[in-house]
């Protein structure tokens, strides 16, 4: 029913419908509810409404509309076009920029009732229809496939002419996932999906919206399928990589096949030391002694050269004089046992056994027969006496005296023989290593060729050396010492006496030739080009002493001091000279001793050079 | 020939200006340039952008105040007052077939006198908000600031107008008989007094920018409009 009048009569026959019905098991309608009014394309618009409880009787509904400004109340002009429960306003019906009043009204025989009114401009309330013909497609660039939506707009919207504007929105999903990812695409009717994934299936959707309103409502899906396609970039990888794998095993095949000459190409192996006649086997045998033997050159030192040279140190013993005794026995062992005959043999002189014995003996020289055992058991002279080169020397009970004898091989060649009497001798110059203590006693510091083997391996010999030292031990260096009588015999030799033997093991001895006797002081002994040993240290080094000046050492000595004591330098080879006075060198003893090196197993270092 | 040449490179060098988009050159105020220009084109959618911020701005603002300073029973009450803001005022299309019978020219007058129109009563509704207790900063600086680009707005329609339609501007400076019109005498309240002028400010904002870009479709004659 169509009411033209104002709502106010209205309201009151509905009221008095309501009050005049009452317990009839109807009621009036419930209050029915505007929805929504939408306009698609900003020029018609629609409202719908919700009915109420219509109270058991048969309801009608009728939706009142009113202007902004004005008080006429207009009914809805079609109830037909927009479905049940709508009223749909027509071009003619809207206008813009109005609010419209609307309500709707629910009657029934019992009574009426009214929704509440509700405000519409209909420019607000635009929300178009949703695009059409949405189309997906795949197509290929050189990245790869990708999707290309295309839409079109919907077709009650009027965007040809500028009236409504309308902007779009897409949204992808893979069939089987549960979110959707959104693109805005503008104001473009169509859309470029890229990097979707191979042999999937994918859902698309479209929506839009005018520049001020509401969203439209999602498309119906349209699905597409992936077809299965591999990135180029990723075959080249795989591509890559299996060469790659492939090269890499080749590599390693190569390589293992050609293990060693790899090995010996990357890690070239270390040189070894090559020392010849150095044994290693010997070394980790444990007896080094059997080593250095074998280190031994036979040829070592050259001897030959010095032949010349020591032929004036030669030393003719003579049976009165102080005779030298070369006793064979083993100096290592320490024990200077009665092996005088022996020595006795060799030397023809009297050795003592003992040091002490040695001692008393030696004490008194002149005229005795019985020669200084200094060598107690001077394996090493004996050997010497054999004038052998051999290392190998008769008699050597020990390995390391052999090297004695090669010391002394040279010059001793001619000069020892087994024989004793004529006199040993030159083995004793011929230890040149062995610093006289007594400045009379000269010895050739350095005769660097045959010190080169020298070597104390045992305190006893180290007793031998010192005692030998004290005796008379040939120097070579005779040159410059004073050529006492001794001289007369040979030009190096010049003998000294024994006089005691000090706490530090220490010979002292006055040359013989002196006729003051054991005078130590022999102030014109130069001794300069000779050298005292010092000390044997427990490595077994032989630390000969420099004397600074006669006169001081003598000084020295007489108060039965060490002093200060110069080691002797131990030359090296100088062939040509003859061994130095290390005396002459006055260093100062600390250089000296700085400069002293040791070589490994005990050996003095002959490097240094001498001024 | 000499002149025509001039004349033809003078086009060249300034349609080549144009095409380069050097609005910084030429401000919609530039009134008095005549060198260089911007096209007609631009400066439609320069004046398009404009409404349509303007827009966004006074519904942003309107709903600001509605939270701020209107209690909801009064929503439905609104239309009680009969406010019709410029509608009643001059004959302003209200519909799209009235749109589109009216003329380019009209459309511009039409749009020019909305923008004349409201000039004055922003500058009467800022000083009035200004007078509240807690009016918020924000809703302040959305007056003002919408002040401000409907002035804009106006300059760069008379540069439309004058391009266009190639006449002199339609200056409309009777507002204050304009005033009392648009608010009604019983509306004694202030904020509902506010409240109406946001509201029919946005409206006619809307307004603005639907006219605006109508004619910018017109213009382009393009067979559709819709590659905007």
């Amino acid at each position: 029913m169509g009411i033209s009048s104002g709502p106010k009569p209205f309201l009151t026959v509905g009221v008095l419908f309501i009050l005049l019905s009452p317990a009839t098991g109807f009621s009036a309608p419930g209050r029915p509810r505007v929805i929504n009014c939408r306009s698609p394309e900003k020029e018609t618009f629609t409202c719908w409404w919700e009915p109420g409880d219509d109270g058991g009787l048969p309801t009608t509904y009728a939706l009142y509309y009113r202007l902004e400004g004005s008080e006429t109340i207009y009914e809805c002009p079609d109830y037909k076009t927009a479905g049940e429960n709508s009223c749909f306003f027509s071009k003619n019906d809207t206008s813009l920029w109005v609010d419209y009043n609307i309500s709707v009204v629910a009657s029934n025989d019992m009574g009426k009732s009214v929704s509440e009114p509700v405000e519409v401009d209909v420019v607000y309330i635009v929300q178009p229809n949703t695009p059409e013909s949405v189309m997906v497609s795949v197509l290929e660039d050189n990245h790869g496939p990708y999707l290309r939506v295309d839409w079109e707009k919907p077709q009650s919207a009027d965007t040809r002419s500028g009236w409504i504007t309308l902007v779009y929105q897409l949204r992808v999903k893979q069939a089987k996932d549960e979110t959707w990812e959104e693109y805005d695409a503008g104001m473009q009717k169509y859309y470029n999906v890229f990097s979707p994934h191979s042999g999937k299936e994918y859902m698309v959707q479209v929506r839009c919206k005018p520049d001020h309103g509401f969203w439209s409502e999602w498309t119906t899906p349209v699905y597409i399928q992936m077809p299965d396609y591999m990135p180029k970039v990723r075959s080249m990888w795989i591509m890559v990589a299996v060469i790659s794998a492939f090269l890499i095993l080749l590599f390693a095949w190569t390589m293992n096949v050609k293990q060693n000459s790899v090995k010996h190409c990357l890690l070239p192996p270390v040189p070894g030391p090559k020392i010849q006649g150095f044994d290693q086997q010997l070394l980790k045998n444990g007896k080094s002694e059997e080593m250095f033997n074998a280190l031994v050159i036979p040829g070592f030192p050259p001897t030959s050269t010095y032949e010349d040279l020591l032929v004036e140190y030669l030393e003719v013993y003579d049976d009165e004089k102080r005779e030298l005794v070369l006793n064979e026995k083993n100096l290592i062992e320490g024990s200077m046992k009665s092996k005088s005959t022996s020595s006795d043999n060799d030397s023809g002189r009297g050795s003592c056994d003992s040091r002490t014995l040695l001692m008393e003996k030696c004490v008194d020289e002149s005229g005795t027969e019985q020669e200084l055992s200094q060598y107690g058991e001077a394996s090493w002279a004996s050997s010497d006496s054999e004038g052998r080169d051999n290392p190998a020397s008769p008699g050597l009970e020990d390995g390391k005296v052999q090297m004695w004898p090669s010391v002394f091989s040279s010059p001793q060649s001619h000069n020892f023989q087994q024989q004793h009497p004529g006199g040993l001798r030159a083995s004793h110059h011929s230890v040149p290593e062995i610093s006289c203590v007594s400045p009379q006693v000269q010895t050739c510091c350095g005769q660097q060729d045959q010190l080169e083997g020298f070597q104390f391996s045992k305190p006893g010999l180290y007793r031998y050396a010192q005692m030998y030292s004290m005796d008379t031990i040939e120097c070579k260096h005779v040159a410059q010492e004073p050529q006492s009588q001794s001289q007369s015999q040979s030009q190096s030799a010049e003998y000294v006496e024994v006089q005691t033997v000090n706490q530090e093991n220490v010979l002292l001895v006055t040359p013989l030739s002196n006729p003051e006797g054991p005078n130590p002081e022999l102030s014109d002994f130069s001794g300069e080009d000779y050298s005292k040993v010092r000390d044997v240290t427990s490595d077994n080094v032989l630390l000969l002493q420099r004397d600074l000046s006669v006169s001081q050492f003598v000084g020295d000595y007489c108060q039965d001091q060490i002093g200060q004591v110069d080691p002797c330098f131990l030359q090296q080879q100088q062939q040509e000279q003859t061994c130095k006075l290390n005396a002459h060198l006055h260093h100062p003893a600390s250089a000296l001793q700085e400069d002293m090196r040791l070589a490994g197993n005990g050996y003095v270092d002959t490097t240094m050079m001498m001024s | 020939m000499y002149s025509v040449l001039q004349g033809c490179l003078g086009l060249l060098f300034c349609s080549i200006h144009g095409l380069l988009g050097s609005a910084l050159d030429c401000p919609d105020r530039d009134a008095g340039g005549t060198r260089c220009s911007i096209s007609v084109e631009k400066l439609l959618d320069r004046a398009i952008q404009h409404a349509e911020l303007i827009y966004r701005v006074s519904e942003e603002a309107r709903t600001l105040f509605e939270q701020m300073f209107i209690p909801f029973s009064f929503h439905a009450q609104q239309s009680h007052g009969g406010h019709l803001c410029t509608s009643n005022i001059f004959p302003i299309p209200t519909s799209k077939s009235e749109v589109q019978q009216i003329s380019d020219k009209w459309l511009l007058h039409s749009v020019l006198i909305l923008i004349q129109f409201w000039i004055d009563p922003l500058v009467e509704l800022q000083a009035s908000l200004d007078r509240y207790d807690n009016a918020p900063s924000d809703l302040l600086n959305k007056t003002k600031w919408m002040s401000t680009k409907l002035m804009n707005l106006e300059q760069g329609v008379l540069v439309l107008i004058r391009k266009m339609l190639e006449e002199g501007s339609l200056e409309l400076h009777n507002n204050e008989s304009v005033t009392p019109y648009l608010l009604p005498t019983d509306m004694v309240e202030h904020v509902l007094r506010d409240y109406a002028m946001l509201s029919c400010f946005k409206k006619d904002a809307h307004k603005m920018e639907t006219f605006l870009k109508f004619l910018k479709c017109r213009q382009t004659n393009r067979p559709s409009c819709s590659i905007l």
